[in-house]
């Protein structure tokens, strides 16, 4: 580990301190955080994935809101959403909102589960160093918790002329989201490295 | 700030872009990091420029957003067209003012804001203007959170037009308004991610 590190955001040297930090540190010019609390074991990021594939299979699995007008009554998916838009050869919004609900919530958790398992037993998974660097890329491409506020936008607006009814999906979005942001600020990418400088080479 | 700050750049020092990593005598060209495999640039390449473009481009599209509409809403009484402000107005009529005012902050302030406080950073960082430097780069932090909230309606849009679908009842359909908006969130999501908070403090230091 270098004695020197470079804000990220000032590029202000400072001297790493030798002592593990356990509390979170600040560039003393920017006020960047630079280290975080080093109390996150590997074992909590692996379990926060897991949880998060869990849910990801049943808000895609189950209708996320069901609406009833005149008799007649429409249901969609997560991915329906999507199609939805699709259908209407609106296809570009459509992608748009394809990878940001659905591809890349599954690859950043896909792709963290692939480089932590491996960790976790002591080895080293396959081309892992690109894949970290993948993880950071997808990351802020993930907008599940906007989405779930979208939801919530549209039903106001329908619930005017329709019934709508929230379905599993919906719930299960919810707590992906508390999910994703938790295991989100437990991987960042410093701790990431950490991880694999402790583990073999 | 008093006297010269020991950076990066003074030290001959540079941290990988993508990893953090301190690098030491990487003066080499197409040198890649030895920890993540990134190509190595003391400053994100052509910073100022790709958010300048990038932003000129949202600026143009942010027009067409608000003024298309951005979903159309046909039922057997009447055809209606929705921009995005008068969706705002909808909501608000529903007697939903907090969503109204949701919507009204993350699809018409945020963008709005976005471009015009990234245009002052974009400008301040090529002038290397020396003042308020850790307003400005706290600034930046913020257009970084709040961001990704434009993307609300694009959200609510698609699922309305999908669940409102309903045989000679109702339907909607997704008007122009929607892609121009759509491409305003990212082009300007891209645009943060271009911009290098660094070159705020690069001068005189």
């Amino acid at each position: 580990m270098p004695l020197v590190m470079l804000c990220p955001a000032c590029d202000l040297a400072h001297r790493r301190s030798p002592a593990p930090a356990f509390a979170r540190t600040r560039c003393v010019r920017c006020r960047k955080p630079l280290q975080v609390a080093r109390n996150t074991t590997i074992d909590t990021a692996i379990a926060l994935a897991a949880c998060a594939s869990v849910l990801m299979f049943l808000a895609n699995a189950y209708p996320l809101v069901a609406m009833h007008v005149n008799g007649a009554s429409r249901q969609t998916t997560l991915i329906g959403a999507a199609l939805g838009l699709y259908e209407q050869h609106d296809k570009t919004l459509a992608v748009l909102v394809f990878l940001t609900i659905f591809v890349a919530p599954l690859l950043h958790v896909a792709t963290l589960l692939y480089v932590l398992v491996p960790l976790w037993i002591g080895r080293r998974a396959y081309g892992q160093n690109f894949v970290i660097r993948l993880i950071t890329r997808v990351r802020p491409w993930s907008f599940t918790e906007v989405f779930l506020l979208g939801t919530v936008v549209a039903l106001v607006r329908l619930a005017k002329f329709a019934h709508v009814v929230p379905g599993v999906a919906l719930w299960s979005c919810v707590l992906l989201m508390l999910c994703l942001s938790a295991m989100s600020n437990r991987t960042s990418s410093d701790q990431l490295w950490q991880w694999v400088g402790r583990g073999p080479r | 700030m008093t006297g010269r700050a020991a950076t990066g750049r003074s030290l001959g020092l540079l941290s990988c872009l993508d990893c953090h990593l301190t690098i030491r005598d990487a003066k080499a060209p197409h040198m890649r990091c030895p920890r993540c495999h990134a190509s190595l640039h003391e400053r994100k390449p052509h910073s100022l420029g790709l958010t300048t473009a990038l932003l000129i481009l949202a600026a143009v599209l942010y027009v067409p957003a608000n003024l298309l509409p951005v979903m159309d809403t046909n039922t057997p009484f009447d055809d209606e067209s929705d921009t995005i402000m008068s969706g705002v107005l909808v909501l608000l009529h529903s007697g939903s003012w907090p969503i109204a005012a949701l919507v009204f902050i993350a699809s018409i302030v945020v963008p709005l804001l976005k471009i015009l406080a990234l245009a002052v950073l974009t400008y301040s960082a090529w002038a290397g203007s020396p003042s308020g430097r850790l307003q400005r780069s706290q600034l930046y932090r913020v257009l970084e959170y709040i961001g990704r909230w434009s993307m609300l309606d694009i959200y609510a849009i698609s699922l309305l037009a999908t669940l409102v679908q309903v045989q000679s009842f109702a339907s909607v359909i997704v008007g122009w308004g929607a892609w121009a908006f759509g491409a305003v969130v990212v082009l300007t999501l891209l645009a943060t991610q271009t911009f290098d908070e660094r070159l705020l403090w690069d001068a005189h230091t």
